[in-house]
């Protein structure tokens, strides 16, 4: 392999093809999503959106394998997921979760060389292609410089890039992203929607979890909006995103309007459905 | 955001070989390769010379001192009969005791602290070895048979671990919780030694007593051969999880990402420190502490990148020779036990551990 072959992204990927059939999620007895029928288009971003408790993180982790279905399937290839290895899963399907926490003094390299981790045995522990797929996904990942720095001297936004890095080194077909952008700024959150727009380009199914609508709109080329572990609407943003969606998911009266640059929807919220005045500066509509 | 060209001084990795990242030796064969973390090989060397060192200091030094240049001698047989006597016969078999009771203590210690992200779950803290003891007082009570302690000590810590991880509904999601229920089993069945040492007549209960202090004194050789017998099976296994552990470090969902299979590795790290906690009890008592100081050194020793396994065990059997050493003599003629020695020591470790640990995270 030649060096500017090693530093360019992935090339692409045998697509996945990724669905659910009648998924019933849940713990304890009490399903968070119910009956769900899913299909996520290959080599496109998808973004699941509803409000806080509708299940879209317990999704993320079924499709990820993380925990198993009440009913129903994950199907990925045609195939039920549950019947498959967990390390050969973790070869076509890749997941960052949320809140995630490395040991301390950890470098970047170091996490980036976990996401190898499915690739890998007890005799068989660093190939060639582990130490190329490091090197492409820290350069995917704009990391190269800081590759030996530990993470926790590093801010917020390159840390998130690292542990996306981490997920790309492992050169999955499918990488679901859960809430990859919350609390980074507008800056580091456009770093991080770049990097997922060159994973896509590459023919990975991208899947991400965003709580704002509008940068769900912007990004994504396939929005599936959730209530109560069901699908309230799927399609395009600027197919489905309207004031009554937006009613419908979040308890909330918007102004839809257009992005004056890409010409997708942008949400601008006035006030809780039912109230009549301007709501108080901090009300929150969840259920948290 | 897209890669264009590295930037200067990094080196893209080329066909063939495998560059070995930063810190690490790489082996490869056929297809087959290990990769060697370095800081992590450099602590264990030089924990191991220490261990050498003291293991020397332990054999010559005592009530008669022996030279060091006659010392190994004396080890092999050779040289006066007073020296093979002293070194060969009194001191090598508790030295080797004390590298086998450290040894199953570190491993045990550095399994459990990274299992439950807290650097306080050690085999004394989750009442493994409380569980040991109950149960080997218990059968040297109640069953004359040499092989008894090591058997009930076993049961016993093996009773703890399903009672702490059954009631905390898991190990690992749950380490804080696994802890404190930990505590409250071990101090359950601390009262339970208690209770069969008052119930028990006099010279029974001296007889039980070696196993609620801790102390490489009054070891039974039979423990000390059932220990090296564990270890030998034990040790190997837990470098392998020490392996899988580095990743274990992380959240539950990222591991399980990652195509991991936490439950089996958590499976075989309490069975791993269960066997090793238990039969080092057998053979020494519970040495308080011992568990918790010693991992920590090998952690500082090894850096952030790995699980030192070997280096926990390696740390742990120094504290506990010169915990032994320190007893032995510090108060000639009379003698410590090893097991008070490393609580005086262990204990202001414990408490400046506590008072600064801040946001501080494991390990």
């Amino acid at each position: 392999m030649s060096t500017l072959e090693a530093t360019r992204p992935a090339r692409a990927v045998d697509p996945a093809d990724l669905a659910t059939e009648r998924l019933d999620l849940g713990y304890d007895g009490t399903l968070v999503v119910r009956a769900l029928d899913l299909q996520l288009p290959p080599g496109e971003v998808t973004a699941i959106v509803g409000p806080n408790g509708c299940g879209k993180s317990t999704l993320l982790g079924a499709l990820a394998r993380v925990h198993g279905p009440q009913g129903g399937a994950v199907l990925l290839d045609g195939r039920d997921l549950a019947g498959l290895r967990p390390r050969d899963a973790a070869r076509r399907i890749g997941l960052l979760p949320q809140q995630a926490e490395a040991p301390d003094g950890l470098t970047v390299r170091d996490l980036v060389r976990y996401g190898r981790h499915p690739h890998q045995g007890l005799l068989r522990q660093w190939s060639p292609e582990d130490a190329a797929a490091v090197h492409r996904a820290l350069a995917a990942a704009d990391l190269l410089d800081l590759a030996d720095r530990p993470l926790d001297t590093l801010s917020g936004g390159q840390q998130q890039r690292a542990w996306i890095a981490m997920v790309v080194a492992q050169e999955t077909a499918v990488v679901l992203l859960d809430e990859p952008t919350s609390a980074l700024d507008l800056g580091h959150q456009l770093e991080v929607l770049d990097l997922v727009h060159d994973l896509a380009a590459q023919g990975r199914t991208v899947v991400l979890v965003l709580h704002d609508l509008s940068t769900a709109c912007r990004h994504a080329d396939h929005l599936v909006a959730l209530r109560d572990g069901r699908v309230v609407a799927e399609g395009t943003p600027a197919g489905v995103v309207t004031a009554e969606l937006v009613r419908d998911l979040y308890g909330v009266e918007a102004t839809v309007l257009r992005d004056p640059v890409a010409g997708t929807p942008v949400v601008c919220p006035a006030r809780r459905a039912g109230r009549r005045q301007e709501p108080r500066p901090h009300a929150d509509p969840g259920r948290r | 955001m897209t890669a264009t060209a590295p930037p200067a001084g990094a080196t893209a990795p080329t066909a063939g070989t495998a560059p070995a990242p930063p810190g690490t030796w790489w082996l490869g064969l056929l297809g087959r390769s290990l990769l060697v973390d370095r800081r992590a090989l450099t602590a264990a060397t030089a924990l191991a010379v220490l261990v050498v060192a003291t293991v020397a200091v332990s054999l010559a030094v005592g009530t008669a001192a022996v030279p060091l240049t006659r010392t190994l001698p004396a080890v092999v047989g050779a040289g006066e009969p007073r020296d093979v006597l002293l070194v060969q016969q009194l001191r090598l078999p508790r030295v080797a005791a004390g590298l086998a009771v450290g040894a199953a203590l570190g491993v045990a210690g550095v399994l459990l602290q990274t299992l439950a992200r807290n650097r306080l779950a050690t085999p004394d803290t989750v009442g493994l070895n409380d569980g040991a003891a109950a149960f080997a007082v218990a059968s040297v009570v109640a069953v004359p048979m040499s092989l008894a302690p090591s058997a009930s000590a076993l049961v016993g810590s093996a009773t703890a671990a399903a009672l702490a991880v059954g009631l905390a509904g898991g190990a690992g999601r749950r380490g804080y919780r696994f802890l404190v229920v930990g505590l409250g089993v071990g101090a359950a069945l601390g009262a339970v030694t208690q209770l069969v040492l008052a119930r028990a007549p006099i010279d029974e209960a001296n007889r039980a007593f070696p196993w609620t202090i801790g102390s490489l004194n009054s070891r039974a050789p039979t423990a000390v051969a059932v220990l090296a017998v564990g270890l030998a099976v034990a040790l190997p296994v837990a470098v392998v999880l020490g392996r899988q552990l580095r990743l274990l470090r992380l959240a539950d969902a990222v591991v399980l990402g990652l195509g991991q299979r936490v439950g089996r590795i958590r499976l075989g790290v309490i069975a791993t420190a269960v066997v090793a906690a238990g039969l080092s009890v057998a053979t020494a008592g519970p040495l308080g502490l011992v568990a918790l100081l010693a991992p920590e050194i090998a952690r500082k020793a090894a850096g952030p990148r790995v699980v030192p396994v070997v280096g926990a065990a390696l740390a742990s059997a120094l504290v506990v020779l010169l915990a032994d050493l320190v007893g032995r003599t510090v108060a000639a003629p009379v003698e410590l036990p090893a097991g008070i020695v490393t609580a005086v020591l262990g204990g202001p470790y414990l408490l400046w551990l506590l008072l600064t640990t801040r946001t501080r995270r494991m390990p």
